[in-house]
């Protein structure tokens, strides 16, 4: 079935007298990549804490599969099928890669904690399932070889694959990128680049990505929104962004 | 096969607490209640590691935990033991338990506001919270107020005291092996991305507080049993800091340095009491050991990496050093005429010794003994020389 799988209607976020989101409105249909780009400070990673509940929108709705999202807690988010990656890394960071992805896991547990604390099989079997789930998710992002290394002890872009691979353990349907080939050398951006397509092609995901390298969200995006100063300047296919005179002017400025 | 050795496992802890308790009772006058005590503070600090160590919420109201757990047993036994069938030890246990489901409600009492709370803020609430508690007790007649509760009858039992503990830490162990540790751990690390992934933080905290505060409200009924004696003053913010200082000092986090933590913090100024007096000479040569020691310790942290087998063993050459230091230079200094006149008692120097060492341990692994290890095999395997090459690679 093909319909909208997440709808942002007028949200707005205000935090004092700062008007964060002003207004802001799109869709994505499913299987969709998305791509959110603006300026620095354009509210972009606000929308993101918006849409997984880290906000609630002063005015105006979410809807996840025609389903209110607004004003939930973010684990009911996630366990409805958000997932998101974080701008600046949130790793647990004495945990080891395995582990991290484990957790990303744990909301599909389904084995109560007492036998967890008395170690019987239910929670045994669960946990050695939970951990080849994990390694599968490691080895899909290209992690295999560091699964037992401490997510702090990793390069800057093992980290960011890390952070996706966890959010992928919560099987979700909708995947939010914040920023995922920042701090990237170019080849592992492209890299990344084909990862995140096959996660749309193999794993059916629609992915809502943020990222300030344009080539980046040139090649991979079908759809992108340009958010300026929390106001939406525009949207549709990047042919149409890239010579947008608006977004021209938002990013580099009025023509003389 | 699974439920066999189960079984004989748990067969094995309960026949190592009688022989705990049988090794107590062989020995002089005193030395029983150590063994005891010793028992009910392996449960607190490796309760309170659950909490603070293992979900990372900075609770200091431990004792209160603790004193709710002897309060409610104390009261019930002595209101109603004579008028029961039951025979000791199964009273006690479902003392035990009733102590432990009391002390958890209170644990989700306090569980619930830390829900907002974080770091620095939390431990003021289960600061304000624990002396609440003593308070209370303190104006409660019912329960003996200031003057406090002699509980009878006296049950002493060490085994089911050691038996609680070792039930503690196999409850922690096994939790920290599934994956629903994990998640405890989880909302440690970070709060944010855990709630993100769809843990359900508010509930974690809350399962930490109701496990760690029911543990510790067991322990209560135990020490209310074994020294047929309570007394709020038994249970003031001291003991809860004492516990803190386990587990931080065994490494927060770490079930095996809760323990060993709980063991040598309680037993050492315990020692320090009947140890010999302590001359002028023994005090100038173990003040200028234990620097050079601290001096060595530190070098080794760090200049000796590599196999755990080469660290343990510069540790160790770097403690025997000092040792040797030590009765090198009190021999030397024996003679000294101005020293010779000097003698402490080493009873009025206990909390000295006690503080000093907690600040050369701090200052020495900031990270606690452990740090997050945990006693295994392959550890011990590796510090006898078995071939790691394995686990390398």
């Amino acid at each position: 079935m093909k319909g909208p799988i997440l709808q942002v209607q007028n949200a707005t976020i205000k935090f004092g007298g700062l008007t964060a989101v002003n207004d802001v409105s799109f869709e994505l249909a499913q299987g969709d990549l998305f791509g959110l780009i603006g300026p620095n400070g354009a509210g972009k990673t606000t929308c993101f804490n918006l849409i997984t509940g880290v906000y609630r929108p002063t005015t105006g709705s979410i809807m996840f599969r025609n389903d209110s999202i607004a004003g939930l807690s973010p684990n009911r988010i996630a366990q409805k099928g958000i997932a998101r990656t974080f701008q600046n890394i949130r790793l647990f960071s004495v945990l080891s890669a395995a582990e991290n992805v484990m957790i990303g896991c744990f909301l599909r547990h389904k084995v109560g904690i007492n036998s967890a604390l008395a170690y019987l099989p239910p929670a045994i079997k669960e946990t050695s399932r939970m951990r080849r789930e994990a390694l599968e998710l490691l080895d899909l992002m290209d992690l295999a070889d560091v699964a037992n290394s401490r997510a702090c002890d990793l390069p800057y872009g093992k980290q960011r694959r890390l952070e996706i691979a966890r959010a992928m353990a919560t099987q979700p349907e909708l995947l939010l990128l914040d920023e995922p080939a920042a701090g990237m050398n170019p080849q592992e951006s492209d890299e990344l680049m084909r990862t995140v397509r096959r996660l749309r092609d193999d794993f059916r995901k629609t992915v809502l990505l943020i990222e300030h390298d344009m080539k980046f969200v040139m090649n991979l995006c079908e759809r992108i929104v340009v958010l300026d100063a929390g106001k939406e300047i525009a949207a549709g296919p990047p042919e149409a962004i890239r010579n947008n005179p608006r977004v021209i002017e938002a990013y580099l400025g009025e023509a003389v | 096969m699974f439920w066999i050795v189960r079984i004989l496992s748990i067969l094995a802890v309960v026949g190592l607490c009688f022989g705990i308790q049988a090794f107590a009772l062989s020995q002089t006058l005193v030395a029983p209640r150590l063994f005891a005590l010793t028992g009910l503070y392996v449960t607190l600090a490796v309760s309170l590691n659950l909490i603070n160590g293992i979900t990372g919420q900075f609770s200091i109201g431990h004792a209160a935990f603790y004193q709710i757990g002897a309060v409610v047993a104390g009261f019930l036994s002595v209101r109603f033991f004579a008028d029961q069938p039951l025979a000791g030890p199964v009273w006690l246990m479902a003392m035990g338990v009733v102590g432990g489901l009391a002390a958890s409600l209170a644990g989700l009492a306090v569980g619930l506001p830390s829900l907002r709370l974080r770091g620095d803020y939390l431990a003021i609430v289960t600061l304000g919270f624990g002396e609440i508690i003593r308070i209370i007790v303190l104006n409660t007649d019912a329960v003996g107020a200031s003057y406090g509760l002699n509980v009878k009858p006296k049950l002493q039992f060490i085994w089911m005291i050691w038996l609680l503990a070792a039930l503690c830490i196999a409850v922690s162990r096994n939790l920290l092996k599934t994956v629903w540790g994990l998640a405890f751990l989880g909302v440690r690390e970070d709060e944010i991305a855990s709630n993100a992934m769809g843990v359900n933080v508010t509930k974690i905290k809350v399962m930490a507080f109701i496990l760690g505060s029911a543990f510790a409200g067991a322990a209560g009924a135990m020490l209310a049993h074994y020294e047929g004696f309570i007394n709020p003053s038994m249970f003031s913010m001291d003991l809860s800091f004492i516990v803190l200082t386990m587990v931080v000092l065994g490494g927060s986090g770490s079930i095996t340095g809760s323990v060993l933590a709980a063991i040598a913090l309680f037993l050492l100024p315990e020692f320090l009491r009947s140890a010999p007096p302590v001359t002028g000479s023994a005090l100038v040569a173990g003040a200028l050991s234990t620097a050079v020691s601290v001096a060595a310790l530190r070098w080794v942290t760090h200049h000796v990496h590599g196999e755990t087998r080469r660290k343990v063993l510069a540790y160790g050459a770097g403690l025997a050093g000092s040792v040797t230091l030590f009765l090198l230079l009190r021999l030397l200094l024996g003679n000294v005429p101005s020293l010779a006149g000097i003698s402490f008692e080493a009873s009025k120097l206990r909390m000295v010794i006690f503080a000093a060492t907690l600040i050369i341990l701090m200052m020495l692994r900031p990270q606690g003994v452990f740090a997050h290890h945990e006693f295994s095999w392959k550890w011990v395997g590796r510090l006898f020389g078995r071939t790691n090459a394995g686990v390398k690679a």
